[in-house]
């Protein structure tokens, strides 16, 4: 066993990397650029080193400081994480030939399967069974008009090289290839330095499954069944859970026993990740096999009870397999969360900035019966850089059935509080609300199909407006007793006790609040019933409010309002006032104020730097025309007109920054 | 008996419905509330007390002498803000477009004096369409009257002012000798001259909104401290800055209990100062973390925003909070941020409130706009302001004290009593390239000497441990440790006493 590895990766799979090295009292290492120096894997690894400045480029992907530092160090294996250098064939027989271990598969195995093109060949030889597509090399827009076209429509451009969510693209039409490919192509040869492009069959509502192996250096390779990782956005994973509701024992045998031919096809000796597409008949498609630790590993980790970095470093070290496929086996359920620093309500734009506020929910087993794990590499007042994936952590549950682990999830996600960039929490409570998410029934496509213009919140449900009332209500009493503390003697003897409570701009009703034992009651005259809650765990200027209201827990984000709060629970959102009756009545009598017309102004929506500006004053707009292009997060974001019109002013320049809501575009 | 009893409820129904029905639907259209809903509204429930709702006027020409309605378009009183006194008055529009005759300034006059007497806050609610012309030099004897009134209670009773409505011509300088002016977007605006005298004599066209709204006069004038969405949460938020001040400067300002430990830790404010010095980060990030609740009053939110104004609690006792904000030009005093500053720092001086200041100041700022608009005797101001206040003053300085914004930012030098470094302060007479280029200007020419003068410098004066070993800091503190140890030197200061010499006032720079 290695007494010592360096982590050639930043961020939480760094400090989950350490947490597994601690447990199995090897020392780490571990290298961090500029703007890493202050990062929590810094503070947990026995040492660091400085690689250079925050682009990956000069840093993490730059072999020759990796290197160096572990000879520096003395470390004897470098565990790579994900990304960066993780899927390098040339990085990992420079490794073996420095005389380092490389905690991966064998620069082979990492070579074949890495090239997407080369990888479907190994499959089909293997017997595994493949998507219709073309494997060779594309020669440019027209020859990729015409392979379209014979392959069929829908197809999917894809770069070779690619992953992660970049370098992808669906298209419908020829128009779409002809604008796709090249675009692709440009991502390719910026984002990994390598334009090859193949193009392949798209499968209509299709799942993305995928088969964990784990292969070692004596020939053994077992799989750690599927993941289902169907919940995307711009093919980027969102959610995954483990197993997948879409399988059965045979059809899951029968995919594990492809990955597992795969994987032994090329002496795969690492854990790895055989991906797939499924369709909704449980048909599967080899999609391409990633040479690495996964992002969503915990998820396997949860219903199997392995370590998977535990046995990449084990296998890496030369022991065999612990364990046969036959002692494998699913224990209940498991999803994780990607939170994500991306604005759900702006079209998940990126947002970048720091953690002003950071807490998240404790993790372990807990008393309602689910277990939460939290892998994250910040804590509060951390930076969430634009160099690098704009991920905060992975917030996992675990519960006996999939109903529980959902349910597990949605309340994991009410004690997640992050404030400073914006976050997909709210987003994320949405979709373990949705009933078609309990039920299973998930596509690629889910985020389209259930949010198609956009995420906007839901609106409150009958328990969520008692949640708020019983709420409001609450912080109402504690701060108007409070206030009356620095009375001067016109204080009323007793606080009055009927209130009116408006939640929303629709919902007004009546309350009578009484303290039971250790509880406020909630009367509801006008509808004959009573809300209770107990167990309050809040203060004054607390952003979080915890309690349970008639016997169920539940946590809700609350800010006070200039009337009122702001009280957010899950995916629903509502300004909640508690009002004295004549109060209540003069509300009423105010009419409504109009919004500020902003429909003719084009705002940034998020900070970033404007890449190019393609209007002019006096110009004529048709909707859908693009108007700026803005970078932010080293993703082009295309910003289109909403309407007709004429410019009338445009605001900054090509090469200018730009803050979000900042006016590019003015119409006349 | 009893007729004489029905005959005080039919008056005061009668005085209740001011202009009457239609005026008051009209007034609610325009998304204004009537001035007595408004004062049920500011005011603790059923604490209202009205004064002279029998008064009318005694005008008798242009027909005067047939309309008149009790009330004379102004109603005022006393109740309570959370049990504590104060006296209001609330222009109601309904009645003469709230005009302003001698006996309604007579009305006025008369809570103004009351409150003055017990020592107690006026809140105006301003809806008004300025003088009563038929009246003529009556009307502007009434103005002058509440005039005198305003300078005579300034600096003994807190004098707050919103406007709710139009509020034109003599009207605005009673507000604008109160000490905060608060206004209600959309349906307020404030000017000397309207937009049709503005046509005639400059011909510049502009409408209400443009000339004198709440936007206006909250982020571009300054006449403002602050604009609220409607009436609903201008009165509420009115009730909430009442609760910071004490009701005159003849009592300390209200303390009551905290939710918030005083002790509390906040370890996130030990990475918020970036490590690059040219980096922003937002102030107020710091001042929600360090006072109680993260309940922060913030005056003149939108006008010179590169220095933030307001009052906050520290375990339970009202602090004014003055702070460089360096995510707005880099924190820099100018005109605009001098006199913000300088004119919270005297209320706050005004009213025996502790200042607590935090700093990161790279300098004032340089530039003929500055120096043409009278840069220097407006930082003067804030210089003055800080030097002559003898109450509990607590500063930290979080980054960057530069030369004299350095003195001016409540340093030890102007009377600070209680003066704290973070370990990231950086207390110069200018950033380190600058001043290398000044004292070793013989190396201009070589870039690589300069940097390494630079590098020297910063080793030598780019902290807080030369001013620390003049006693010019009297600790550098960990910032995670804020509000524990501002918490502590404000408990030490309570009972400070300094007194000015003997002067009938002082010469502030204006």
């Amino acid at each position: 066993m290695f007494s010592k590895i360096l982590i050639a990766n930043r961020g939480e799979i760094a400090v989950r990397v350490i947490k597994t090295c601690r447990r199995l009292g090897i020392a780490t290492v571990v290298v961090y650029s500029e703007a890493d120096a202050d990062s929590l894997a810094v503070q947990m690894a026995d040492e660091s080193v400085f690689i250079g400045p925050p682009p990956a480029a000069q840093s993490y992907l730059d072999a020759d400081k990796i290197i160096a530092a572990a000879r520096q160090t003395g470390a004897e294996a470098i565990h790579p994480g994900f990304g960066f250098l993780s899927e390098k064939a040339s990085f990992a027989q420079r490794c073996q030939d420095e005389g380092i271990t490389f905690i991966g598969p064998n620069p082979h195995a990492i070579e074949a399967m890495g090239d997407k093109i080369t990888s479907k060949k190994f499959a089909a030889a293997a017997g595994v069974s493949t998507v219709p597509g073309y494997m060779g090399l594309i020669e440019g827009v027209d020859n990729a008009v015409s392979i379209s076209g014979e392959i069929g429509y829908p197809v999917m451009i894809k770069a070779s090289a690619g992953g992660g969510g970049k370098g992808i693209r669906v298209a419908w039409s020829e128009a779409d290839v002809r604008e796709g490919f090249p675009a692709v192509q440009a991502e390719a040869r910026g984002a990994f330095g390598d334009d090859r492009i193949f193009i392949e069959k798209f499968i209509t509502s299709p799942r993305h499954i995928e088969i964990q192996v784990l292969g070692d250096k004596h020939g053994h390779v077992v799989h750690l069944f599927e993941r289902e990782c169907s919940i995307q956005r711009r093919n980027q994973k969102v959610v995954e859970e483990a197993p997948s509701p879409l399988l059965d024992p045979e059809t899951r045998a029968a995919m594990g026993a492809q990955a597992v031919a795969l994987a032994k096809a090329v002496n795969y000796d690492s854990a790895g990740t055989v991906e797939f597409v499924a369709g909704q008949d449980k048909s599967f498609y080899f999609l391409e096999m990633n040479t690495r630790l996964q992002v969503e590993h915990p998820v396997t980790e949860l219903i199997t009870g392995l370590d998977l970095v535990e046995q990449m470093i084990r296998v890496a070290a030369g022991e065999p397999l612990a364990f046969g496929q036959d002692d494998l086996k699913i224990n209940g359920w498991a999803i994780e969360s990607r939170i994500y620093a991306e604005d759900p309500y702006r079209k998940f734009l990126p947002s970048i900035g720091r953690l002003v506020r950071y807490e998240p929910p404790r993790e372990g087993l807990t008393e309602e019966g689910y277990l939460v794990r939290n892998d994250a590499g910040v804590v509060e007042g951390d930076e969430i850089s634009m160099f690098y994936d704009p991920m905060i952590s992975k917030l996992c549950t675990w519960g006996p059935s999939r109903a529980a682990a959902v349910a597990g999830m949605a309340r994991a996600l009410e004690d997640f509080h992050i404030e400073g960039p914006g976050h997909n929490v709210p987003f994320l409570a949405a979709v373990m609300d949705q009933e078609r998410f309990q039920s299973g029934r998930l596509a690629t496509s889910y985020i389209a199909d259930e949010f198609p213009d956009g995420f906007t919140g839901l609106a409150p449900r009958s328990e969520q407006l008692d949640l708020m009332t019983a709420v409001a209500a609450c912080m109402h009493r504690t701060l108007a007793a409070r206030a009356q503390t620095a009375g001067a003697g016109l204080t009323p003897r007793k606080m009055r006790d009927d209130w009116v409570v408006v939640v929303g701009e629709d919902v007004r009703r009546k309350v009578v609040l009484s303290d039971g034992e250790g509880a406020l009651n909630v009367d509801l005259p006008d509808e004959d019933r009573a809300l209770r809650l107990e167990g309050v765990d809040w203060r004054p200027g607390r952003p979080v409010f915890r309690g349970v209201l008639d016997g169920r827990p539940f946590s809700a984000e609350v800010a006070p309002a200039p009337e009122g709060f702001v009280i957010r629970h899950r995916a629903a959102k509502a300004r909640v006032l508690v009002l004295a009756p004549l109060s209540a009545e003069l509300h009423e009598r105010l009419p409504k104020k109009a919004a500020a017309d902003t429909s003719k102004q084009i705002v940034s929506p998020m900070p970033g730097l404007v890449v190019a500006l393609e209007v002019r004053p006096g110009q004529e707009v048709k909707e859908g025309e693009t108007v700026v292009i803005i970078e932010a997060m080293k993703m082009q974001n295309v910003i289109k007109a909403e309407r007709d019109g004429v410019v009338k002013a445009v605001g900054p320049k090509a090469g200018d920054s730009v803050a979000a809501d900042e006016v590019l575009v003015e119409f006349a | 008996m009893q007729h004489i009893l029905e005959e005080l409820q039919k008056r005061r129904d009668q005085a209740r419905q001011g202009g009457g029905e239609r005026r008051i639907a009209a007034q609610h259209a325009k998304g204004k509330l009537t001035a007595r809903e408004r004062i049920e509204l500011l005011l603790d429930e059923g604490s209202f007390e009205e004064f002279d709702m029998f008064v009318e006027h005694r005008a008798t020409e242009f027909g005067m002498a047939e309309q008149r309605i009790p009330g004379d378009g102004v109603v005022t009183g006393w109740g309570a803000i959370n049990g504590r006194v104060v006296y209001v008055f609330s222009k109601d529009f309904t009645v003469f477009g709230g005009s302003l005759s001698m006996a309604h300034a007579q009305k006025i006059v008369k809570v103004q004096r009351m409150a003055a007497k017990v020592g107690a806050p006026v809140i105006g609610l301003f809806d008004a369409g300025g003088a009563r012309i038929q009246e003529g030099v009556d009307s502007l004897a009434g103005y002058a009257d509440i005039f005198v009134e305003n300078v005579l209670s300034s600096g003994v009773i807190p004098q707050i002012s919103v406007i709710m409505g139009p509020c034109a011509g003599g009207d605005v300088y009673s507000p604008a000798m109160t000490d905060f002016i608060f206004m209600v977007k959309d349906t307020s605006y404030m000017y000397v001259t309207g937009p049709d005298v503005v046509r005639t004599v400059t011909n510049e066209e502009v409408s209400h909104e443009d000339l004198g709204g709440a936007r206006v006069h909250a982020g571009k004038s300054g006449v403002a401290d602050g604009a609220f969405e409607n009436d609903l949460e201008a009165l509420t938020q009115i009730r909430r800055l009442v609760d910071f001040l004490p009701a005159s400067n003849r009592e300390k300002p209200p303390v009551r209990e905290s939710f918030d430990d005083p002790e509390r830790d906040e370890p996130s404010l030990d990475t918020l100062v970036p490590a690059n010095p040219n980096k922003p980060y937002d102030m107020k990030e710091l001042i929600l973390k360090v006072v109680d609740e993260a309940d922060f009053f913030e005056i003149s939110k939108d006008w010179a925003r590169n220095i933030i104004t307001g009052f906050a609690r520290m375990d339970g006792a009202t602090v004014g909070v003055v702070a460089n904000q360096p995510q707005v030009l880099a924190g820099v005093l100018d005109i605009d941020a001098s006199r913000k500053a300088a004119r919270f720092v005297r209320f706050c001086d005004a009213f025996q409130i502790p200042i607590v200041t935090f700093v990161d100041v790279p300098g004032f700022m340089p530039g003929t706009r500055q120096e043409y608009g009278g840069l220097i005797k407006h930082g003067a101001k804030l210089l003055f302001a800080y030097t002559e206040a003898t109450v509990p003053k607590v500063t930290v300085i979080t980054r960057k004290a530069y030369g004299g914004a350095y003195d001016v930012m409540s340093s030890k030098h102007l009377r600070g009593d209680v003066n704290y470094a973070w370990p990231t302060a950086e207390i110069a007479v200018m950033g380190a390239k600058g001043a290398v280029e000044i004292i070793f200007r013989a190396d201009a020419k070589d870039p690589a000497k300069l940097a390494e003068r630079e590098a020297e410098y910063k080793a030598r004066f780019a902290n807080p441990f030369v001013a620390a070993s003049r006693g010019y800091i009297d600790d550098v503190i960990m910032p995670h440790g804020t509000r524990r140890r501002i918490v502590r030197a404000l408990k030490s200061l309570k009972n400070k006493q300094v007194s000015n010499p003997w002067k009938k006032h002082d010469n502030i720079p204006l």
